[in-house]
């Protein structure tokens, strides 16, 4: 395995990361012996009631790490445990929000911590049979969890008897082939049933109508990779770290310009500022950070001079942004927003499943105005069309967030970077990296854009 | 005489029991069909479609939604180089270009005559703390530079001529490889996809083509000097 970027070893806030970095970490053997793992399972089988193990959640705070922060312990508590026939857990290992990298660094380092979240919540919403979607390009973090539920089911952990439970605990893998959208849970839910994976409508939810039409408990890697650790502090004292609304660690990704990119464990509360100077070491050189994005590409951009921001959902919320994936891309003063956008529009509109028209529309039209905003053949009109079409991508106009992301990427570079909007369109000029003149940049000449 | 070899289909036949409904069987059956052929020929999603008691049309709807099924030759040893924004920050254009240059490949749909080389420009793999980064021959490969692809490629070229039968396709060079003979036994899950022969035939590309040439993300530029330090 390639060496290790981020948070690892004994630091107050490394509740998930303690251990990593540990030889054979991977291992059921390391993973029992020195990082205590199993206790919390062995636990939740034999000392608790299953909808204890839900309130203990439920206590903890703990909000999902996947992108929508919906609270963990009140999602389980929809899943009816009495239902009569099957019902499953799914987990979303698709992880593809851009710069995001974090379920990645769980797998390869202790992918049995995220089996015994998968069947202590299991176990919790009376499911029997876990799948775990992940993305096909993971070859990596495939191989290791298919080896560790290999030796979890030796060990007798998952099985028709786990730790001599009579309840039957199964996990199966399912791999994905390349698409976005499968992120989206519901899209995700139609690409497990061998479908093209494009949203449903909701409702019915997925705790009521999820995978194979069964009541069905979605949840992030990191969000059920935090589970045995909830378990063993206690919900009250999980509940300590990080703000009170929004409590815990998180495992942010710090990616782009900065000396030391990683996946580091931060408690919820700490400002951009220390993650991104601190521990990622801040901009290279004589380099200035001039945005980032504080939750994967698709949340709302923020300036350098909101780097003191916090990482909390109500501090992200107020500065018109969001928690989102925690993947923080951090780009310096030598590149252009007006680029950066484009690109991210070209990956919206590249993903777009085609079902929702202002989606599957509306990024390709702002891919188009881009295009011409970059060929220098932009003016007054595209800017008005990029707010009016970043306006129709947003507000829930289609079924699912991909529309709004798009939109969020135009409305939030605008908001912040009119000026660079405004050389490159009125002006027909990049004033990046020096004064107008000395440093144009646009990697592409009208030609290449005429038949893109 | 089919696409697909008899065990191949014996197994895609046996997926649907692994599934609460049979349907979830048709991406890995379509894994399958790609791993002997190296790209999914219609022929083949027939073929499966058969197997599996589906709608041809339904099967070609699953494939073509998905962007690691290829419906297209690719090469040997296929680069999917990822082009977003934590890798374009980092000089993701340069590692396309000299890829481009040292195998002479111009563009995502083309193959190098000798089968060996293709590429595409992927959507983040979600590694970027090692930007730029891309995925070679099922394994993630980091901390890119054009110096690093040139070793990449002349290593793979050593390893051909190395092989007992070097340069003869297992098909004559006109058709489309989209057979490999029977002879040769699946390969196991972990080794790359098998070597095609032939030239890829020029095709067009599937609707949700990947992002043009012009697509192609900002170039290094001046002050992004941060250097790949092994403590990184």
């Amino acid at each position: 395995m390639a060496e290790l970027r981020g948070s690892s070893g004994d630091a107050p806030q490394n509740l998930l990361t303690r251990w990593f970095g540990t030889p054979n970490l991977h291992t059921l053997d390391v993973y029992e012996s020195k990082a205590g793992g199993y206790t919390a399972l062995r636990k939740a089988l034999f000392d608790m009631a299953p909808a204890d193990i839900t309130n203990e959640v439920k206590t903890s705070g703990l909000r999902g790490r996947g992108g929508a922060g919906f609270a963990t312990g009140v999602k389980w508590s929809f899943i009816n445990r009495d239902a009569p026939g099957p019902k499953y857990v799914v987990v979303n290992a698709d992880e593809s929000e851009p710069g995001t990298a974090k379920d990645r660094y769980i797998m390869e380092n202790s992918p049995h911590m995220l089996v015994e979240g998968i069947l202590i919540a299991a176990y919790a919403v009376g499911a029997n049979q876990a799948w775990v979607y992940m993305r096909g390009e993971y070859d990596e973090p495939r191989r290791m969890l298919v080896e560790a539920i290999d030796e979890a089911r030796a060990k007798g952990y998952i099985g028709p008897r786990p730790m001599g439970k009579d309840y039957p605990l199964d996990i199966q893998l399912y791999r994905g082939h390349g698409a976005y959208i499968c992120g989206e849970e519901t899209a995700l839910l139609e690409s497990l049933e061998g479908k093209r994976a494009q949203p449903r409508s909701r409702p019915p939810f997925p705790a009521v109508k999820g995978a194979w039409g069964r009541p069905t408990l979605l949840n992030n890697v990191e969000t059920l990779a935090t589970v045995p650790t909830i378990l063993n502090m206690g919900g009250a004292g999980y509940a300590k770290v990080g703000t009170a609304k929004n409590p815990g660690t998180r495992l942010l990704t710090v990616s782009g310009n900065v000396r030391k990119p990683g996946v580091y464990e931060v408690e919820i509360g700490k400002t951009f500022r220390h993650v991104i100077m601190e521990l990622a070491g801040g901009p290279p050189e004589g380099r200035k950070v001039k945005v980032f994005w504080p939750g994967g590409s698709s949340a709302p951009v923020l300036p350098e001079s909101m780097l003191d921001v916090t990482t909390d959902a109500e501090a992200l919320a107020a500065a018109k942004s969001m928690g989102g994936s925690g993947g923080v891309i951090v780009m310096d003063d030598s590149h252009c927003v007006v680029e950066a956008a484009h690109r991210l529009l070209q990956f919206y509109a590249h993903e777009s499943c085609g079902k929702c028209t202002p989606c599957r529309v509306g990024q390709d039209w702002a891919v188009r105005t881009y295009e011409r905003i970059l060929a220098n053949e932009g003016s007054q009109i595209d800017l008005d069309i990029l707010r009016s079409v970043s306006d129709g991508l947003q507000n829930g106009r289609s079924l699912c967030g991909l529309g709004d992301s798009g939109g969020w990427v135009i409305d939030s570079t605008l908001r912040h970077f009119r000026d660079e909007y405004e050389d490159h369109a009125l002006r027909h000029e990049c004033n990046v990296g020096g004064p107008s003149g000395a440093a144009r940049h646009l990697p592409m000449n009208g030609e290449e854009i005429a038949h893109a | 005489m089919s696409a697909l070899s008899a065990h191949v289909l014996d197994e895609i036949r046996e997926l649907p029991a692994k599934y609460p409904q049979p349907r979830s069987a048709v991406m890995p059956a379509l894994d399958l069909a790609q791993e002997e052929l190296g790209y999914l020929t219609p022929e083949a999603m027939s073929e499966v479609a058969t197997a599996l008691e589906l709608d041809p049309g339904y099967v070609e709807g699953v494939a073509t939604f998905y962007s690691l099924f290829h419906l297209t030759p690719v090469g040997k040893h296929h680069f999917y180089v990822c082009t977003n924004l934590s890798c374009a920050i980092c000089g993701s254009a340069e590692i396309v270009r000299r890829f481009q240059e040292t195998t002479g490949v111009k563009a995502p749909d083309e193959v190098t005559p000798d089968g060996l080389f293709s590429y595409e420009e992927v959507e983040c793999l979600g590694a970027c703390e090692y930007a730029p980064m891309m995925r070679l021959d099922q394994r993630f490969h980091y901390d890119l530079t054009p110096e690093k692809i040139d070793e990449l490629i002349a290593e793979r070229r050593a390893g051909r001529t190395a092989s007992p039968s070097p340069a003869a396709p297992p098909s004559p060079a006109a058709t489309p490889p989209r057979k490999r003979g029977g002879e040769a036994p699946p390969s196991p899950a972990a080794t790359p996809p098998r070597e095609r022969g032939g030239e890829a035939p020029p095709r067009k590309r599937r609707a949700a083509a990947p992002p043009s040439p012009a697509a192609t993300p900002p170039p290094k530029r001046g002050g992004t000097t941060r250097k790949k330090k092994a403590d990184g």
